[in-house]
């Protein structure tokens, strides 16, 4: 009961916060939205299922360059569609194909995905339409944009909330527990693995395109592999079997690197990287857990 | 009450009680001047960033206050504060931290980031709070496409630049010294849009180009093109590149044994990095913008005191164009004040005389400054070409490989 | 002895965009791309007996390249010493180091809970230990380019001409390669990795010490990347950046191979630098890499362990 009222304020703080929060903060709380939606979708994914999934920079990516690309022709938010149905594509595309390999197979192939994708994109691009990198005219305004944002948060978070609620998401357990088994037992596995992955893929476009038009100019730089590993970090940090863990790894992880960015103005890596080697070593099951661990 | 929360509150006390300590400490001193950047001090930026603007904001800040601060209309002088921090080579902290430092901070100026990327995200920003913002290392054609009244760009652009190349070109033909250029460009922006620029430039020049072959950022070997070029019987290379690609370029050539009578490498020649990595690159060509020996009023001092703080040389290009956009800065302070809009308007208006030259800006581009090809000839990187700028006389062919 | 160069703009037959074939540019494709592989191998060995026999993720392999290329860079520009003597510097120094990261970092993680996220943990880690180590080279050898210049000397060969360094590079990492191979198949130690390997249960049943063996390894695997990084110094210039992509392609070769087996890792690495190489010759340069990709991507659609796993 106390988690529902709780929800609840949250919630309603979030939808005023724009029109009461200094810019910086909203901005600050834009991005930290931003990484909860990639971290919650990643987790409703990868945390049942186990397989490793580092193919979030290239979603992401996909899903802002397709934004930067069909902005000027579409009003928003319809861009921001547009750019999570072409990441869920992808998904689709690469997904047969990569979730035939387990462990750490699938987790390699996904994460070259991202060079791929900016390479692919590359060539297209210089070859065929004979320039690289689009123009973002015209944004829309920035409570606009941190609307977008939150509404695709609260997807992800809806999604993270009802799947397992469903057979697919006991599915999704049984993938994770032993695969074979599950087969054995009728499931189909490919097409639920396959299309959680896309669903997961959708929302990472979302954001990417939700994103794009903060920064005016986008070019294939965009796919960054980067933005996987600290998916997956923030996703773990939370604790990934849970819904919250992601939430609270993206919060902690958002805030405290912005506070040694702005103490530490230099040393601010160094000052991270410790900070994370000691969370794995003191908090195996992340932050989710301590709580698991005081009960 | 619980351990924690009690904690929590003797923090809470102890800095409530200190804050006031530390607003009276400052109101006895005059105010600084704050002035709000970030710089990229990790990630790919870095390299950059760190050779041509990172240093020279520090020099500059470092002169000005020996003499007291920056020198503001009406009120006398005052200490330079940065207010700055590490971007990370991240589009989405550099434009997070220019809108704290506009509606936050609200810092006096801003300065820019490194880097045409960089820029075209943050010129909005500072466009939207009205900070004008002079950048010496933002080069597109695309930044006119944003039609940003608050935002100057210093460095010449492609099409300029590369008009400059082709008159040098041309020259050399003219005299029988080369027959066959061979154009290699990098796959990224800067890299695509001096070749979309070389096209119409070589043309009009009347010069055989019997090969171009763009390659991607981040190639580890670029002989096969140097090889394809070397067969192909090209006898001037204009390489449209990078560091660290123009090194490669450069140590592949010598290695796959090609001296061409002209060998030019874009951007990163003019880095005194590169003359010392090739014992003196003696003959190599690249894209240019100052060296010491030019006429303009502190030049030499300007080289000098790099030299003294930094314990290393400016670069002979966008360097000396990022101490004179903050030059520019401090005479519009001078005779402006801090009133932003009048410092735009002084920005729009007025011929500015710098270490760099004459700087004047017609719809917040530089158009004072021509394209100038540059020579490395006894260790100093000479402006060879246009001949009215330049220090030396190009030489052509290009001496054997040290 | 003929001279290919000539002839390359006529005769022979056409392939990709205008470039002719001939002898000597398969020599050239060949020649490229084993130096080109031979570096990969090498960084990816180590990785595979991290990642095969460990299940350790660690990212920053690269970063130890990176490191190694840099000590290789000072000693050189500083004291003069012959960049291949900095190889005994950089390789035994690294295996220490290696076993110390070992004994602190990763035997704790290993033995601890949750071990069933043991993937995902070691990644957190070694992320955490990317960012330490990057930064620490920055405020070490600052974000300035660095490089020099060593045997940039042109050899000439069957008509056609290579960098004598890049040859050399390659042909120590290839030889480096081949003796650590040599040593896991003959020697006892050599055999308890590859028990460890195979049957980890069963190894540590007919007393095999799992956690020596994990340390060893560890450090070896740090070595050969160290290693790696004093050849690349050799050919490249030097950031603090430079490792992401070396772990990257480690990574690419690493599944090409087969986790955890060694010949297929050096087969693979030599077979990617041949496409890549390839690719850069026969058509344009960013073909270099969506062709390595391709490649890998069809052996994985009719392999999924890999070209050599079982």
């Amino acid at each position: 009961m106390a988690a529902k009222v709780a929800s609840a304020a949250l919630g309603a703080a979030l939808l005023v916060a724009p029109h009461l929060l200094p810019t910086y903060y909203r901005s600050l709380a834009l991005a930290i939205l931003a990484d909860v939606a990639l971290a919650v979708s990643w987790a409703f994914f990868s945390g049942p299922t186990r397989y490793l999934s580092l193919a979030t920079g290239a979603f992401f990516g996909a899903g802002a360059y397709t934004t930067a690309v069909v902005m000027a022709r579409l009003p928003w938010p319809l861009p921001v569609v547009v750019a999570a149905a072409v990441a869920a594509a992808m998904a689709l595309l690469v997904g047969t194909l990569a979730l035939r390999l387990r462990g750490p197979y699938f987790a390699i192939f996904t994460f070259g995905l991202a060079e791929l994708a900016k390479h692919t994109l590359i060539w297209y691009e210089t070859g065929v339409t004979g320039t690289v990198g689009r123009l973002l005219l015209n944004p829309p305004d920035a409570v606009t944009l941190y609307y977008t944002v939150l509404g695709v948060a609260a997807v992800a978070v809806a999604i993270a909330v009802w799947l397992p609620r469903g057979r697919w998401g006991i599915a999704l357990v049984g993938i994770g527990a032993d695969e074979e088994r599950a087969e054995t037992l009728g499931i189909d596995t490919t097409r639920i693995k396959i299309t959680v992955f896309a669903l997961s893929a959708a929302v990472m476009g979302a954001v990417g395109g939700a994103m794009a038009p903060r920064w005016t100019y986008l070019d294939p730089q965009v796919f960054n592999p980067l933005v996987s590993f600290q998916t997956v970090i923030m996703a773990l940090l939370g604790g990934a079997t849970t819904v919250i863990g992601p939430v609270l790894g993206a919060v902690f992880l958002g805030l405290l690197s912005e506070t040694l960015l702005l103490q530490f103005r230099y040393a601010y890596m160094l000052s991270l990287g410790l900070v994370l080697i000691a969370v794995v070593l003191l908090m195996p099951f992340g932050l989710a857990g301590l709580r698991r661990r005081r009960a | 009450m619980n351990v924690r929360r009690r904690q929590f509150l003797k923090a809470a006390a102890v800095s409530a009680a200190v804050v006031p300590l530390l607003r009276t400490r400052a109101r006895a001193q005059a105010k600084p001047i704050r002035i709000g950047y970030t710089m990229s001090a990790t990630g790919p930026y870095a390299v950059g960033a760190g050779i041509t603007q990172a240093p020279n904001y520090t020099l500059w800040q470092d002169q000005v206050n020996a003499q007291g601060g920056l020198a503001v209309k009406g009120e006398g002088r005052r200490m330079i504060e940065f207010v700055s921090i590490d971007d990370r080579s991240e589009i989405e902290t550099a434009v997070r931290f220019y809108e704290k430092l506009a509606t936050d901070d609200k810092v006096d100026l801003l300065l820019p980031p490194w880097g045409s990327a960089m820029n075209f995200a943050i010129a909005p920003v500072a466009g939207k709070y009205g900070y004008p913002m002079i950048g010496p290392t933002a080069i597109s054609g695309k930044f006119k496409e944003l039609a940003l009244p608050y935002f100057y760009t210093m460095l010449v652009q492609p099409a300029p630049q590369m008009q400059a190349v082709a008159a040098m070109l041309k020259d050399a033909r003219d005299q029988g010294k080369i027959k066959k250029v061979a154009v290699a460009y990098v796959n990224d922006l800067f890299g695509i849009e001096l070749n979309a620029a070389t096209g119409p430039a070589f043309r009009a020049a009347g010069l055989d180009v019997v090969d171009t072959k763009s390659y991607p950022l981040g190639a580890k070997d670029l002989s096969p093109v140097l090889k394809g070029f070397k067969d192909a019987g090209a006898d001037a290379f204009v390489g449209l590149t990078y560091p660290p690609d123009n090194i490669l370029v450069t140590s592949q050539a010598k290695e796959v044994d090609w001296n061409p009578a002209v060998f030019f490498t874009g951007v990163g020649t003019a880095f005194p990095f590169y003359r010392d990595r090739f014992k003196g690159a003696e003959g190599v060509m690249g894209i240019a913008g100052w060296n010491p020996k030019v006429k303009y009023a502190g030049a030499k001092e300007y080289f000098d005191a790099h030299v003294r703080k930094h314990q290393k040389e400016p670069d002979r290009w966008a360097s000396a164009f990022a101490y004179a956009s903050l030059q520019i800065l401090e005479r519009c302070v001078g005779e402006a004040g801090l009133d932003r809009p009048k410092i735009k308007a002084m920005l729009d208006a007025t011929e500015f005389q710098t270490v760099a030259g004459p700087i004047k800006f017609a719809k917040g581009e530089n158009v004072a400054t021509p394209g100038i090809v540059g020579q490395w000839q006894k260790n100093e990187f000479e402006l060879v070409w246009p001949k009215a700028a330049a220090t030396g006389a190009a030489v052509v062919p290009k001496p054997a490989w040290a | 002895m003929a001279q290919g160069g000539g002839d390359r703009s006529r005769g022979g037959a056409q392939a990709g965009l205008g470039v002719t074939l001939s002898p000597t540019l398969l020599l050239d494709v060949v020649i490229g791309g084993f130096t080109t592989g031979g570096i990969y191998a090498l960084v990816a060995l180590g990785l595979n007996l991290q990642y095969g026999l460990m299940r350790v993720l660690n990212v920053a392999h690269g970063e130890f390249l990176m490191l190694g290329a840099y000590v290789t860079f000072s000693l050189h520009t500083g004291w003069g010493v012959n960049p291949l003597l900095t190889l005994l510097i950089t390789g035994p120094t690294a295996f220490a180091v290696g076993l110390a990261l070992h004994r602190l970092l990763y035997a704790p993680l290993l033995a601890g809970e949750a071990a069933e996220s043991l993937e995902s943990r070691s990644l957190l880690l070694s992320f955490g230990l990317m960012f330490v180590l990057q930064n620490a080279a920055l405020l070490i050898w600052s974000a300035d380019l660095k490089g020099y210049s060593y045997l940039a000397i042109p050899l000439r060969w069957l008509g056609t001409v290579f960098p004598a360094n890049r040859v050399l590079a390659a042909a120590i990492a290839l030889a480096l390669g081949v003796a650590f191979y040599v040593y896991l198949r003959y020697s006892l130690t050599g055999k308890a990795v590859r028990a460890l390997m195979q049957e980890p249960e069963g190894a540590q049943l007919v007393g095999i010490q799992t956690s020596r063996i994990h340390g060893l390894c560890f450090g070896a695997g740090l070595a050969m990347s160290a290693v790696t990084g004093s050849l690349v110094s050799m050919l490249f210039e030097l950031t603090p950046f430079m490792g992401l992509p070396y772990t990257v392609t480690a990574l690419v070769v690493v599944i090409l191979g087969g986790l955890g087996n060694m010949v297929g890792c050096l087969m693979a690495g030599l077979l990617l630098g041949l496409v890549e190489t390839a690719g850069v010759y026969l058509a344009s340069s960013d073909i270099r890499l969506i062709s390595s990709y391709a490649v890998l991507s069809l052996i994985l659609v009719l392999k999924p362990s890999g070209l050599f796993g079982r």
